[in-house]
């Protein structure tokens, strides 16, 4: 038999990142072809392809043996290719009947005035189908509640009769019952002969609906088999791989400073810094159920990992601990003092800071200067008075500039100007002039190059030797490993385990964050 | 050319721009959190209005005043609260809140006109110290105590790092919502003050007497160049804006060009600073 789609060699870079790199696949009729991967591994950007949303750098596909290579996604679902994705996609103040046609709404002959009530029958009916009774189509979809928007989009996927689907996280926000149904379909769709393309984190999925599966991981091809053929071990083993590379390693660093200041200590013995909890979180809860009982505790002088797939509920416990959102029920305590419900003026007053994870919307005001934006956390600890003094001011910024090695013009440079690198080095000044007891760091290194990525880990080990506590959250396991005394890792928003000493590796990291052999 | 320099020229032109840059110096703050006042005009005329009632029905031009002044810094907060807490687009808010606003002033009037005022409160608008007419001193005041709040205090910093970027103020722990509540009561605030001098300066009050104004209050803070996505420019900034609006509304009166005509060259003017302050953005 001959598979409905071929891919070869297929590559596309971004800016800093190869994507694909020569990535193949193939897809039969009547099968369910399982993409597995760590996020970053590629699987996105090859539906993209596929779909015709990204336009690959090199390589083939091939669709019924022509090649292809599609303009745009209207291109690919004219030939019969549809997508359920995990973000979604609808219009939320257009009620579901009307997102399930969107620009495909039945009309009458060739007025152009839509059928409304063809259109909420047909609705009604692929809802129903996907047993789905209970959904209102009449209602605008952003009062549905996110599992039931889910199976509206699935329901709109599934509208336009394609012959080849792409699911991309398909249930991780369905309950049990809509996962079956949703199965049940992909069942039903598998015996009409269309190819299916099952994107997932959850492995429990792969052998109940899988037939093949394929890993990639940096944007390569790894293996392809029969689902049965792999144990979940292996999965991970192909996903998380042996990463080469340990760019900085704050155990080495601090085994060779132990040495020498050990010889220090018998002549002048510095005490050494007395270890303290800082921070206690006790069952922490959010108000949208995307983090569950959170429970953790950070010691001065140490840095704690959270580890976890994307998802997984990590950056919204840092922006509850920020106060950026309400806690729904659970505690936490800095010092001993509970501080929940607190705004972030006050956190940061009393010693909490957060490098947000998209350092170009939320870490910095990338219009004003490099010093307005040094002292934009730590105007109380720069103007104590709360009058501003521009001499200060860029005394401290150049102060900051030499420390952090920040490449700038001048202090009045605007942040806009300058580098990803230096940009999340500016973003680490302005809390070091905030100077918090407990620094949370979310992805401090994502797209910067290996030289900032360095420095920026020396100054957290720095931080962490000068008593500071730190919580580091990070999708590079490696960087967890290298820099965590402690890694708690998340999933689906709650915290499935805590690792530390001889038990920090990749594979048992990878199995806690897929949730295998727990 | 020599005559137009005279000191008596410079202080008239002043007093002139006086009430105007008194109106939008307030806005201006707004403005730098990336918001906009629609209601400053007809909140002005209100505050007039009450003032000028409060006087004739026996009050002391004091609290006049000072009633005048709690009427702005109501409907600023109310401003404040609608956009800061409620998270209306401040266009509608404010837009309702002059309707509200020029409504009120109607039903305070009764549709009616008050001439002729008490010397104390007369003094405000037509009085000098010296040779300095009062409006040009209060406004001078005003300017002086906001450009130092702005550029030299730490809430100064928070209205243009809001303005900048709301959501990394936020993540820098800045009180986004006490920025732009405080922000709206000095626009409540110099509202009022601008409609007390003005009802002052016209001896009189009625509902609609800050009409002529309109839309050239938010003209002066853009004329000047300060940014309308916010934290860019400054009072100093609105101060010019101000005084480029009077005079060329002075030029075009000189040269008896009708004031139709006037508008239509009053909007080129701030098509043509808006398109540069656009093109500056985008360039870089």
């Amino acid at each position: 038999m001959e598979p409905m789609l071929r891919i070869e060699n297929l590559c596309k870079s971004f800016p800093g990142v190869k994507a694909l790199d020569n990535m193949s696949f193939d897809l039969y009729p009547g099968e369910v072809h399982i993409l597995a991967g760590e996020n970053g591994a590629g699987k996105s950007t090859l539906s993209k392809c596929i779909l015709g949303y990204v336009r690959p750098d090199g390589g083939h596909m091939f669709l019924d043996g022509k090649e292809i290579a599609f303009a745009s996604p209207k291109d690919s679902l004219a030939c019969g290719i549809a997508a359920v994705y995990q973000e979604l996609t609808m219009v939320p103040w257009l009620n579901a009947a009307e997102n399930i046609f969107f620009n495909r709404e039945p009309v009458y002959g060739k007025t152009g005035i839509v059928r409304t009530g063809k259109m909420i029958s047909d609705a009604r009916t692929i809802l129903s189908d996907l047993g789905s009774h209970d959904i209102d189509v009449t209602v605008p979809v952003r009062k549905l509640g996110i599992a039931k928007q889910q199976m509206v989009e699935i329901a709109r996927a599934l509208s336009m009769d394609p012959r080849l689907i792409i699911f991309d996280e398909p249930t991780s926000a369905l309950s049990e019952k809509d996962t079956e149904a949703l199965f049940a379909k992909i069942h039903d769709l598998k015996k009409k002969g269309a190819g299916i393309i099952y994107i997932s984190h959850r492995m429990k999925e792969y052998d109940r609906i899988g037939d093949r599966i394929t890993v990639m991981r940096d944007g390569k091809y790894i293996c392809t088999g029969r689902v049965s053929d792999f144990s979940g071990e292996e999965l991970i083993h192909h996903m998380v791989g042996r990463k080469t590379v340990r760019i900085y390693s704050r155990r080495e660093e601090k085994a060779a400073s132990r040495t020498e200041s050990d010889q220090h200590r018998k002549t002048e013995g510095p005490a050494p810094a007395e270890i303290k909890e800082v921070l206690k979180v006790e069952n922490l809860c959010d108000k949208k159920g995307r983090v569950k009982n959170c429970s953790l505790s950070l010691r001065s002088g140490e840095i704690a990992g959270i580890a976890g797939l994307v998802g997984s509920g990590r950056t919204e416990l840092a922006r509850l601990l920020f106060g950026i959102d309400k806690a729904g029920s659970g505690k936490v305590l800095l010092h001993g003092e509970d501080i929940t419900g607190c705004s972030p003026g006050k956190l940061v007053r009393k010693g909490i800071g957060l490098l947000p994870e998209d350092r170009k919307e939320q870490g910095l005001a990338l219009r004003a200067s490099l010093a307005w934006n040094v002292t934009s956390a730590g105007l109380h600890k720069a103007f104590p008075g709360h009058i501003l003094d521009r001499r200060t001011e860029k005394k401290l910024s150049e102060d900051y500039m030499e420390d952090l090695n920040i490449a700038a013009r001048d202090t009045e440079v605007r942040a806009l100007n300058m580098s990803g690198g230096n940009q999340q080095k500016l973003v680490l000044a302005k809390w070091l002039l905030a100077d918090t007891d407990v620094i949370i760091f979310d992805e401090p290194t994502r797209g910067i190059d290996v030289q900032a990525k360095r420095e920026i880990y020396a100054h957290m080990a720095q931080l962490a030797a000068s008593g500071k506590a730190i919580l580091l959250i990070s999708s590079e396991l490696s960087e967890l490993i290298g820099m965590c005394d402690r890694i708690y890792v998340m999933r689906e928003g709650a915290i499935s385990g805590e690792l530390s000493g001889e038990e920090l590796s990749e594979e048992k990291i990878g199995e806690m964050m897929f949730g295998v052999g727990v | 050319m020599t005559t137009v320099f005279t000191l008596d020229n410079i202080i008239t032109v002043l007093r002139q721009t006086s009430i105007l840059f008194l109106l939008s110096q307030g806005l201006t703050v707004v403005i730098l959190t990336g918001n906009i006042d629609f209601s400053v005009g007809p909140l002005a005329a209100l505050c007039g209005c009450i003032c000028a009632q409060m006087i004739v029905h026996g009050f002391p031009a004091g609290l006049g005043i000072v009633s005048a002044l709690m009427t702005g810094a109501a409907f600023g907060l109310t401003n404040g609260l609608l956009v800061g807490k409620l998270k209306l687009p401040s266009f509608v808010a404010t837009y309702g809140m002059s309707m509200v606003a020029s409504g009120l002033a109607t039903i305070v009037m009764n549709g009616g006109v008050i001439y002729g005022l008490p010397a104390d409160l007369t003094a405000l608008g037509a009085g000098t110290v010296g040779i300095l007419p009062v409006p040009v001193i209060v406004t001078g005041i005003t300017f002086a105590f906001l450009y130092a709040v702005l550029k030299k205090t730490s809430f100064g910093r928070c209205v243009y790092l809001t303005g900048l970027n709301q959501s990394a103020a936020r993540y820098s722990g800045i009180n986004s919502l006490m920025t732009i509540l405080a922000a709206y009561l000095l626009s409540g605030l110099f509202g009022a003050a601008g409609g007390v001098v003005m009802t002052a300066r016209l001896n009189a009050a009625d509902a609609g007497m800050t009409e002529a104004y309109g839309l050239k209050i938010i003209a002066a803070v853009v004329v000047g160049g300060s940014s309308l996505l916010g934290g860019e420019g400054g009072v100093e900034r609105t101060f010019l804006g101000a005084l480029v609006l009077t005079v060329i509304s002075n030029i075009m009166n000189i040269a008896g060009i009708a004031s139709e005509w006037q508008n239509l060259v009053f909007g080129v003017i701030i098509l043509l600073i808006g398109g540069l302050d656009y093109s500056r953005h985008h360039r870089s």
